[in-house]
């Protein structure tokens, strides 16, 4: 039984759920108590849970992740909310050298029921220092496992298997996702948190790509149908560990990788799916794998040099028709 | 020295065989004579034989490969101090396979001018290692028994499509044994034709037929003043919005149903055949669909057809009446529809309707319910005319 709720609604009952389950759940944050969280997520949780578990921070990201690390250490399972991912550099301390490091050089006498949730990516006109996708910074990270969830059933799903899991998670959110709707069914079985999604079947190429641009690559696919190309449209879900059977199985079958990503190009994201992806499925392959990424660039405040740094339904839909026709070029002109 | 074993031509009609297994190793001592493979003709199995005393040598060619006549499959050294290969052999590159070593070249050119030929391009010479080609169509090219290095593609890199074309074409042994031929290119559009008829081989199609009224269908096409392939275009369009499965189309993940009827009617150009696509033939007005028509044909005849232009059809029509002599034919089923109406040409007020199906989508039944439907709004083209809004 699901019904319609927007992506920060889900994320809500999600804490709500999980808040009203286990005492050890609490979270902390800038603006997340009386505020009810800049983007509404911790709405309503304050007056219903109380100052002890909804908790109002300093705007001192490092202390409080940090005070989250040192929670999770002693048994609870907190939930720290970074206002925007362009503040995670402040706070990459405690969970570089804190929360990827301790179970393992503990030798797994710390368990870290950690959750670090973010917004991040290009959202409308914010400036090149909130309009930053960090997820490379943490990709690298041994230690960490991250989710992207791009619908509002995932970010349920998600941030509820976050908040179960006993090491530390990272869910990153988008800034524009946050007011789309979607069907949510509060009772259905999960999948895996790192299972891919398959969002739309096709054999001329595989899309493989995550968070907003799994939707826009799905209005692409739509696009390309009407000209006969059937692009399948593979959501990763998570970025670390990344589901690469699923995405091999499609590439077997389409032979045409696009890997699509709002992340900056070089040593992006897509540079690790896309070299990942090739030695794995080479023999597979009849065209180069392609990336269609972010400009290396910072982003510009103006809106149409913003929207120019990132690939929009219709580079996505060029770059797909372009890999499809290497090959099916005629013979004679 | 080395000197390399090549694949030997064992019969005539012989272009490459299949390498079996080796009989011998690297490292073994041989002397001229001494049976070293056993080769896979087209006809029968057969010994590749040493040609001098020697250590057997490698890299050796793969075993159970397709090999083209020419090619090197290993090396006979003077002796064993000169076998840097000694030991490699199973580390022989599979493209040995495929490899074509200037002696496949000069074996070609020989036959070529022997039999008054065209002498092969230029490209046919070079190395495989030159020719630029995707993972996946090496590994077909391999699977296939397809040589890259006699493959133009006339592209920047041979592509999967390109492998598939040439395993399927027909063979050069069967075109040797007959007069002396040249070759002209493949239009571009005889090219897509080609790779689009292969593609739909595992089609299974079968037939419906029915003799049909046109009288009234004619009279109303002259009356609207349009074509009376557009006419039938529209009235098949009509039936088919009557029977949606004959809008849909087979994959593997199940049907693919559209709601909009786009036609795609079959044109006799010079340059071969081309399927102009009409959108939404169920739906939108005549005179729009007759502009759209006009458009089509001008951009046929001008050679200035755009891929939506012919691209997406869910449903084909084939019209031959305007050849008198034709009763009633059958044609190809392009992939991406269910089904194809061949129209044959009028004898007296009656022309015979083939419709030809895919089994995956569609039963005899649902054909003969769509030709009910059919024949019915050729019975009252009065409705097509209009159009609906």
């Amino acid at each position: 039984m699901s019904q319609e709720l927007l992506y920060w609604q889900a994320l809500n009952r999600a804490m709500d759920v999980e808040m009203a389950a286990d005492e050890a759940v609490f979270t902390l944050g800038e603006d997340v108590g009386l505020y009810g969280g800049s983007y509404r997520v911790t709405e309503g949780l304050h007056a219903k849970y109380g100052e002890w578990r909804v908790r109002d921070t300093p705007i001192s990201e490092n202390s409080f992740t940090g005070l989250g690390v040192g929670a999770a250490l002693v048994g609870m399972r907190p939930v720290v909310e970074i206002m925007t991912i362009n503040f995670l550099p402040l706070a990459l301390d405690s969970i570089i050298n804190g929360a990827a490091k301790i179970p393992f050089m503990s030798g797994g006498q710390f368990r870290m029921p950690l959750v670090v949730r973010m917004p991040g990516g290009v959202a409308r006109q914010l400036g090149a220092q909130h309009a930053q996708r960090l997820e490379h910074t943490l990709m690298n990270v041994p230690g960490l496992r991250i989710a992207v969830p791009s619908t509002p059933q995932d970010a349920y799903w998600q941030l509820r298997q976050a908040i179960a899991s006993d090491e530390p998670i990272i869910l990153l959110e988008h800034e524009l996702l946050y007011f789309s709707k979607g069907p949510v069914d509060l009772l259905a079985d999960p999948p895996p948190m790192h299972r891919a999604a398959l969002r739309r079947a096709g054999r001329d190429l595989t899309i493989v790509t995550y968070s907003r641009h799994a939707l826009l690559s799905q209005d692409a696919a739509a696009e390309l149908a009407k000209e006969g190309i059937e692009a399948e449209v593979i959501d990763l879900r998570s970025l670390k560990p990344i589901d690469w059977d699923t995405c091999a199985s499609s590439i077997e079958k389409s032979h045409r990788l696009l890997v699509v990503e709002e992340d900056c190009r070089f040593a992006g994201a897509g540079a690790e799916i896309a070299s990942a992806l090739a030695e794995r499925c080479f023999y597979s392959l009849d065209a180069p794998v392609r990336r269609l990424a972010g400009l290396d660039i910072p982003t510009p405040f103006n809106g149409t040099l913003e929207a120019a740094t990132i690939p929009q339904v219709s580079d996505i839909v060029v770059a797909a028709r372009a890999l499809c026709q290497s090959g099916q070029e005629s013979k004679a002109s | 020295m080395n000197r390399p074993i090549t694949m030997p031509a064992l019969s005539d009609t012989m272009n490459d065989g299949r390498l079996v297994r080796w009989l011998r190793k690297v490292g073994d001592p041989i002397r001229k004579g001494d049976a070293l493979a056993e080769v896979e003709t087209d006809k029968a199995l057969m010994d590749v034989e040493a040609f001098h005393d020697g250590v057997l040598t490698g890299p050796l060619a793969p075993e159970n490969a397709q090999v083209p006549v020419g090619s090197v499959i290993g090396y006979v050294a003077d002796d064993a101090a000169q076998t840097p290969g000694a030991g490699r052999a199973s580390a022989a590159p599979a493209a040995a396979a495929t490899a074509a070593a200037p002696a496949a070249a000069a074996a070609t050119a020989a036959a070529a001018a022997a039999t008054a030929k065209t002498p092969p391009p230029a490209g046919a010479t070079a190395p495989a290692g030159s020719v630029r080609a995707s993972p996946y169509a090496r590994r077909l090219a391999q699977q296939l028994g397809v040589d890259l290095t006699k493959l133009d593609s006339g592209q920047a890199a041979v592509h999967a499509d390109a492998i598939l074309d040439a395993a399927h074409r027909t063979s050069k042994s069967d075109l040797d044994a007959g007069p002396p031929y040249r070759i002209a290119p493949l239009s571009s559009i005889r090219a897509s034709v080609a790779r689009t008829v292969i593609r739909s081989l595992a089609t299974p199609v079968f037939r419906v037929a029915a003799e049909l009224p046109i009288g009234p269908l004619k009279s109303a096409a002259g009356q609207a003043k349009v074509s009376f392939t557009l006419m039938l275009a529209r009235a098949a369009a009509l039936a088919v919005k009557d029977n949606p499965l004959l809008n849909a189309a087979y994959t593997p993940e199940g049907l693919a149903l559209r709601e909009r009827v786009d036609v795609g009617i079959a044109i006799d150009t010079p340059g071969g055949l081309i399927a102009a696509v009409l959108r939404d033939v169920g739906a939108r007005s005549l005179a729009q669909l007759a502009a759209d028509w006009h458009g089509l044909r001008e951009r046929v005849d001008s050679r200035r057809l755009k891929p939506e232009d012919y691209r997406g059809a869910t449903f084909y029509l084939s019209n031959l009446g305007t050849f008198p002599v034709v009763h009633s034919f059958d044609a190809v089923l392009p992939p991406g529809a269910a089904a194809i109406l061949c129209v044959g040409a009028a004898e007296g007020e009656r022309a015979v309707f083939t419709l030809g199906c895919d089994h995956r989508v569609l039963a005899g039944a649902d054909a003969a319910r769509f030709l009910q439907s059919f024949a019915r709004q050729l019975a009252e083209p009065g409705t097509l005319a209009g159009g609906t809004p």
